[in-house]
């Protein structure tokens, strides 16, 4: 029951997501790979960040994307970033219909990851488990939702 | 504090007297030394049950006593330097009691949640619980991931479905106790808290609830446990509920003044104890469950409620195990991990009767009981089958009862100072369940004429293997 709560609160982090080029600025291009374990359809819906307190506090993500999920995989690319710690959540929208599945208590019903594959425990995992350097115009992550 | 005492105990062990004995023979010695002999209902299963014959020990074994008893509870509480620090958090043991042919044959088999596979990973207990913190290394991405499948075992479908209270139940293989994974009654209700004591009609239908704060999920599911119908109600208090009851035309939910005041991990540490508020009583109508009443009782603690039954005129009676506050859940089951036993629990059996005019009314049986079993139907009062002769000095029951409210009077059988007495079941005319021995250090499986407690069990069989408390079970005919 208090898992309830403290997911629910996972979930508003993980709210419905709108395709938001990220500001090309700077000279890094992330490529993330996914791999899904679920079902080999639907997409992959994340959000970036590039701070701990918008990450960690339900802030602004500096990136948005959904990408479609192909044979198990997927992969988004953000270009135009600054170098510097990154962090990201992402669901597997197994269904398609651009949001995450909730039952009636507010709790997700379609898998989710961070980056790092850091773990969740009780909520998302923190920034402290899950950020990472981009640094350069090669810069690569994958993630496994299961 | 338990733990770290417990943790330094044992590193001041492997840096002092380690090099000159064998740990693990030294561990055993120290275990058998400063442990009571009841330690036992709280002993470790190492591994799954293979099937085994039990030894008879006395009668015969009933020619219309054929089916299989099938009973669930913790059965391993400690890894490695790591123990769970509470009764309710060790993993789920399914044990099945085949009954046929004159003899018994037992298997057993846990339940294999993410929480056992994450922590027989770890070598370690990691994963948090009722009262048991997270570790370094827990994965909690959903509330299946801290299931421990432990509370009690049903048959529905052709399958068995092992639960909790906060997760999914798990279907089971009933031949083979394999575990087939959790069970999501709709995709939308995946990882859904359902409780472990489902209400079954004489039709066979099943309602239950599953609990977020003051929100309640209430299913109807077919005797074949297909989801019929689920919905959501509001309550009026963020209570804990481990049970709740019904009667033929209502579900029946008492809100006990133990309050989910604050979302954190372990759950029992966002309970408050709030006596100022007494105990309520929501009564809903299965047909329109918008149709609701309430009802007040003073401040009670329980986790076991029997069965309902409903008069001409509208008054709803129904008993339950209640103690004065919850201090054994709260003190009392930690402690029994660690081998003490601080306080004595005193569940007393209670009549709570709701009246049409809206006043509801306490009646004591002055009788300590708990696992209340009643043995079906819900058009008339049923006699209540619980375990009870809890006495200072020595933790769980020892004794089997029968108490009948219309007659105001009860029978019972005193198993002994040497038995820890777990719940009966009715079947048919008969009642059957589990003790502990203490002086053979063996489970035992009797049964009894539901009629004739003060007989005794009419035949006694024991196993090899002392297996630790259960908490509840089914039995199922042939
Ligand atoms: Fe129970």
């Amino acid at each position: 029951m208090t898992l309830n709560r403290l997911l629910t609160v996972a979930l508003l982090a993980l709210a419905p997501l709108a395709a938001a080029p990220a500001a090309a600025e700077g000279p890094a291009t992330l490529t993330v790979t996914f791999t899904v374990t679920d079902a080999p359809t639907g997409q992959i819906m994340l959000s970036l960040y590039d701070n701990e307190a918008a990450h960690d506090r339900g802030g602004k993500p500096v990136a948005q994307a959904a990408v479609p999920v192909q044979q198990g995989q997927a992969v988004a690319t953000s270009p135009g970033l600054a170098p510097g710690r990154y962090a990201i959540k992402a669901f597997h929208d197994i269904d398609g219909d651009g949001k995450m599945g909730m039952t009636p208590f507010g709790m997700p019903t379609e898998p989710f990851a961070f980056s790092n594959n850091a773990q969740a425990v009780g909520g998302p995992a923190p920034w402290s488990a899950s950020n990472f350097a981009v640094d350069g115009p090669a810069a690569a992550t994958s993630i496994t939702i299961r | 504090m338990m733990l770290d005492r417990r943790e330094l105990f044992s590193r001041a062990l492997a840096a002092g007297l380690g090099a000159s004995l064998p740990a693990e023979a030294l561990a055993a010695g120290l275990a058998a030394a400063a442990q009571p002999q009841w330690a036992l209902a709280l002993g470790d299963v190492a591994a799954d049950i293979a099937p085994r014959g039990l030894t008879r020990l006395h009668g015969r074994l009933p020619a219309d006593l054929v089916g299989t008893l099938y009973r669930n509870g913790p059965a391993l509480f400690r890894r490695g330097d790591t123990a769970v620090n509470h009764w309710f958090d060790g993993d789920g043991l399914v044990r099945a009691f085949a009954c046929h042919d004159g003899g018994v044959q037992l298997q057993a088999r846990f339940v294999d949640t993410p929480k056992r596979r994450i922590e027989t990973a770890a070598g370690r207990i990691v994963q948090p619980g009722f009262a048991t913190p997270a570790r370094p290394g827990a994965q909690v991405g959903s509330a299946d991931d801290t299931n421990a499948a432990n509370t009690h075992v049903i048959a529905a479908g052709g399958r068995l479905l092992a639960l909790w209270e906060a997760g999914s139940a798990t279907a089971m293989d009933m031949a083979t106790l394999a575990t087939i994974g959790p069970v999501a009654f709709r995709p939308d209700l995946k990882g859904m808290p359902f409780l472990a004591h489902p209400k079954v009609e004489a039709s066979g239908r099943i309602w239950n609830i599953g609990l977020s704060g003051k929100h309640a999920y209430v299913y109807r599911l077919s005797a074949g446990g297909a989801l019929e119908a689920g919905q959501m109600i509001k309550l009026p208090a963020a209570s804990y509920c481990h049970d709740f009851t019904m009667a033929a035309r209502h579900l029946i939910i008492v809100l006990q003044p133990w309050l989910h005041e604050k979302a954190s991990l372990p759950f029992s540490t966002g309970m408050v104890w709030r006596p100022e508020q007494g105990t309520r009583v929501l009564v809903i109508d299965k047909d329109d469950l918008t149709r609701q009443r309430l009802f007040e009782l003073p401040a009670l603690f329980f986790f076991h409620l029997g069965d309902g039954w409903e008069e001409a005129d509208g008054t709803i009676h129904f008993d339950g195990a209640f103690d004065s506050s919850p201090l054994f859940a709260v003190e009392g089951a930690p402690a029994l991990v660690e081998g003490r036993y601080p306080r004595s629990e005193r569940p007393m059996l209670r009549l709570v009767s709701l009246h049409p005019d809206g006043r509801a009314r306490l009646r004591d049986a002055g009788i300590t009981a708990e696992f209340p079993r009643n043995p079906g139907g819900h058009d008339g009062p049923r006699p209540t089958f619980h375990v009870g002769g809890y006495q200072p000095g020595r933790p769980f029951a020892r004794s089997i009862g029968r108490w009948d409210w219309q007659a105001g009077r009860g029978q019972a059988h005193d198993f002994g100072a040497h038995q820890i007495v777990e719940e009966f079941v009715p079947a048919g005319p008969w009642l059957i369940g589990t003790t502990i021995n203490l002086k053979a250090r063996a489970t035992e499986l009797h049964m009894m004429r539901a009629d004739r407690l003060t007989d005794g069990p009419v035949a006694s069989f024991r196993a090899d293997v002392a297996l630790p408390h259960s908490f509840h079970g089914s039995w199922l005919a042939a």
